[in-house]
């Protein structure tokens, strides 16, 4: 028989519980996530199965709202013009913030923060002006026109600087890249520069310091960046209103419109609720390719 | 590894080489020779330079003039991944990312080594290093010393020409330490490798090195075994660095044709050897390292006027235990201090007491001022 102390952990403090018991401590967290998180999540995925009509949207359970949405072929057109927009826009937007969190992070002094603010302050200012702001430039009358007509380049304004898929990434990017380049930034300071110089000392040159060192170190910063871009253009509703045109219109134009213009609550909830399946689904591959702990981690520092 | 080339030949020839930051002269004119297959230190006190010479050496800072060459070689216009040397870092820098079989063969990698012949030398680096079996741990997951080991393999695995130690176990506490200190030791031996090593630590220099640079504010002041620094300090600033002395200042009374010399200290007579030959009413400071002093009790019979000795009160005892502390007052000259072995006579005198303490003339060093 064992002795009766080896059945259980004995208590090094009376009273005291051992760390990881008190769940009650979850509860605040527990309760954020299931009245913001799963609650608006459920209704409207039940919503998605009523009927909506002219008198309005009655309570149902018919698969009505995604048999039309398969059926025509225009919604699933769309979802992956809005899947290829956001992927594209998330490449641009790495490639166009690597070099400047780069650039940031090796600022030395007093230098470096100047820039850092320099390139944070245009984001203190709302999204809806910072993409509005784009049609005085590239207007008709814009200011690109004006400097080329001016310059006499051209003779008659250039109209497809606006309203086209391009004027949408153009938008997207810069309204969302900060969210990539600030991990990227934040990765970037966290390495050691000790760590450059121990593999240039090993005989690494400057391209593979970089390829084996500063890369997969910044990775986890690329992966968070990536996805959290990904997820916002993977929604964008504004930018492709205001820039986009007819032929830059995305999945959630489409969503808004139901609830908005068409009073289609039901359909419209069949679509969100499609589009936030195909983004789960999304980032359950990714995290199965690299493992999605390292995502929302940062990874080991 | 470079036993195999010749022995008695330079491996570093550092030829008059200054740096400064703006208007601190970091290294200032310094010029000497590493011998192949020696164990070389850099000893000096904080900011004397020590990091920027060997990083002068390693290629990551340029000399503001002189010349740096490894086997005859200049290397001032190799950037540091083309010089044939590796350097192991103050805090190691090891990759995070990266287990320590691949921390180890990153330099081999790198230079596009096939994959057997990789994976073969960085067993055997790993062997040399006694970390067999530990290839597939990540660094976070194996000890202080472990860590210095692996930076010890994934350096030496490159066969360098020229290994650069800064402070490598400045991190790691006194046992782990002392016992780092035979391993490296025995590596250097093993290999026959040639060594920079850099320490502010004298027992550390000493213990290790074949020749110890000293080094204060950018310049060189001796360059010597471990007992020619201790034994012929050539000025005030080596003989207290090193070890514990009596320093005193007096003038030159007599000179004798053995090169021995007889100064006069406010009154006491003190025999030393003079490095160079002083005329008398010269002034010169005599070393008188604290345990090249004896001490005994009682001593009425001084041998007056040889210089070898002196009748002195106790005014001072401390307990040391490998040693005991005395500080004397002579009867006329500076008050001694005398580190005696701990024995049962020495045990026995106490604050106060009447003692006589001598010297031999060959162990008080006296240096021109
Ligand atoms: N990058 C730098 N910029 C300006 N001054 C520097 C720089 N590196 C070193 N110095 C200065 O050069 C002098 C020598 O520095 P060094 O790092 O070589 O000293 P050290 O002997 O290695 O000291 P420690 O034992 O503290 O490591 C110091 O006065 C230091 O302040
Ligand atoms: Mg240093």
């Amino acid at each position: 028989m064992t002795s009766p102390a080896s059945g259980k952990t004995p208590k090094p403090f009376p009273g005291v519980r051992p760390i990881g018991r008190p769940f009650w401590l979850l509860l605040p967290g527990v309760a954020w996530l299931l009245v913001f998180g799963l609650a608006p999540i459920l209704f409207m995925g039940a919503v998605s199965f009523w009927r909506s009509s002219i008198f309005g949207t009655t309570p149902d359970f018919q698969f009505g709202n995604y048999a039309r949405m398969i059926e025509e072929p225009l919604y699933v057109e769309l979802l992956v013009k809005t899947l290829r927009i956001a992927a594209l826009t998330t490449i641009l937007s790495l490639i166009f913030s690597y070099p400047l969190a780069w650039f940031l992070a090796s600022r030395k002094g007093a230098w470096k923060a100047v820039c850092v603010v320099a390139v944070f302050v245009p984001f203190w200012i709302s999204y809806v002006v910072r993409t509005f702001v784009w049609l005085p430039i590239l207007g008709r009358n814009g200011l690109i026109n004006q400097t080329l007509m001016g310059l006499g380049l051209i003779s008659s304004p250039v109209e497809w600087f606006l309203y086209n898929e391009g004027t949408v990434y153009l938008g997207l990017v810069y309204v969302y890249t900060l969210f990539m380049t600030l991990p990227i930034y934040l990765a970037l300071e966290k390495i050691d520069p000790k760590l450059i110089e121990a593999a240039t000392d090993l005989g690494a040159r400057p391209w593979q310091t970089f390829r084996h060192v500063v890369l997969p170190l910044s990775w986890p910063g690329v992966l968070s960046g990536s996805i959290m871009v990904f997820l916002l253009a993977v929604s964008a509703y504004v930018t492709p209103r205001l820039l986009g045109g007819t032929s830059g219109i995305m999945f959630g134009n489409m969503i808004a419109n139901q609830f908005l213009s068409n009073n289609n609550w039901a359909f419209g909830s069949a679509l969100s609720m499609t589009l936030v399946a195909v983004v789960a689904l999304f980032l359950l591959v990714v995290g199965r390719w690299v493992g999605i702990r390292e995502v929302f981690t940062g990874g080991k520092g | 590894m470079p036993a195999d080339k010749a022995k008695n030949a330079v491996a570093v020839a550092i030829h008059r080489v200054s740096k400064r930051f703006g208007s601190v002269a970091a290294l200032d004119d310094v010029s000497f020779d590493i011998m192949r297959g020696e164990f070389f230190s850099l000893l000096g006190p904080s900011g004397c330079g020590k990091t920027t010479l060997l990083r002068s050496i390693g290629g990551f800072e340029a000399p503001t003039a002189g010349d740096i060459q490894i086997d005859g070689q200049s290397v001032l216009h190799l950037a540091p991944y083309a010089r044939p040397t590796n350097m192991i870092f103050q805090h190691l820098a090891l990759f995070p990312h990266m287990n320590v079989r691949d921390n180890v063969a990153f330099g081999l990698r790198m230079k596009r080594t096939d994959a057997a012949t990789t994976a073969r030398r960085v067993e055997e680096a790993l062997a040399l290093v006694r970390l067999e079996g530990y290839g597939d741990r990540g660094i976070d997951q194996i000890s202080g010393g472990q860590k210095q080991r692996v930076a010890m393999a994934r350096a030496l695995v490159n066969d360098p020409a020229v290994l650069l130690l800064d402070e490598p176990l400045g991190a790691l506490d006194l046992q782990l330490r002392l016992q780092m200190q035979v391993e490296l030791r025995r590596l250097q031996r093993q290999l026959g490798a040639t060594f920079v090593f850099v320490t502010h630590d004298q027992g550390e220099a000493m213990a290790m090195s074949d020749r110890i640079a000293v080094m204060n504010s950018g310049r060189i002041q001796q360059i010597g075994t471990p007992a020619e620094i201790y034994e012929r300090p050539v000025n005030r600033f080596v003989a207290t660095f090193i070890g514990h002395a009596n320093l005193i200042e007096g003038r030159v009374a007599e000179q004798r044709a053995d090169g021995t010399a007889l100064i006069d200290v406010e009154g006491l007579r003190v025999a030393g050897t003079a490095q160079a030959l002083a005329a008398p009413g010269a002034s010169m400071l005599a070393v008188m390292r604290y345990e090249k002093l004896q001490i005994e009790a009682g001593g009425n019979a001084s041998v007056a006027g040889t210089g070898t000795s002196t009748l002195a009160t106790v005014s001072e005892k401390t307990y040391m235990g490998a040693a005991l502390r005395f500080v004397c007052r002579p009867g006329v000259g500076p008050t001694l201090t005398v580190d005696a072995p701990n024995t049962e006579a020495g045990r026995a005198i106490c604050e106060g007491d009447s003692v006589r303490v001598s010297w031999a003339a060959s162990e008080i060093n006296l240096l021109a001022e």
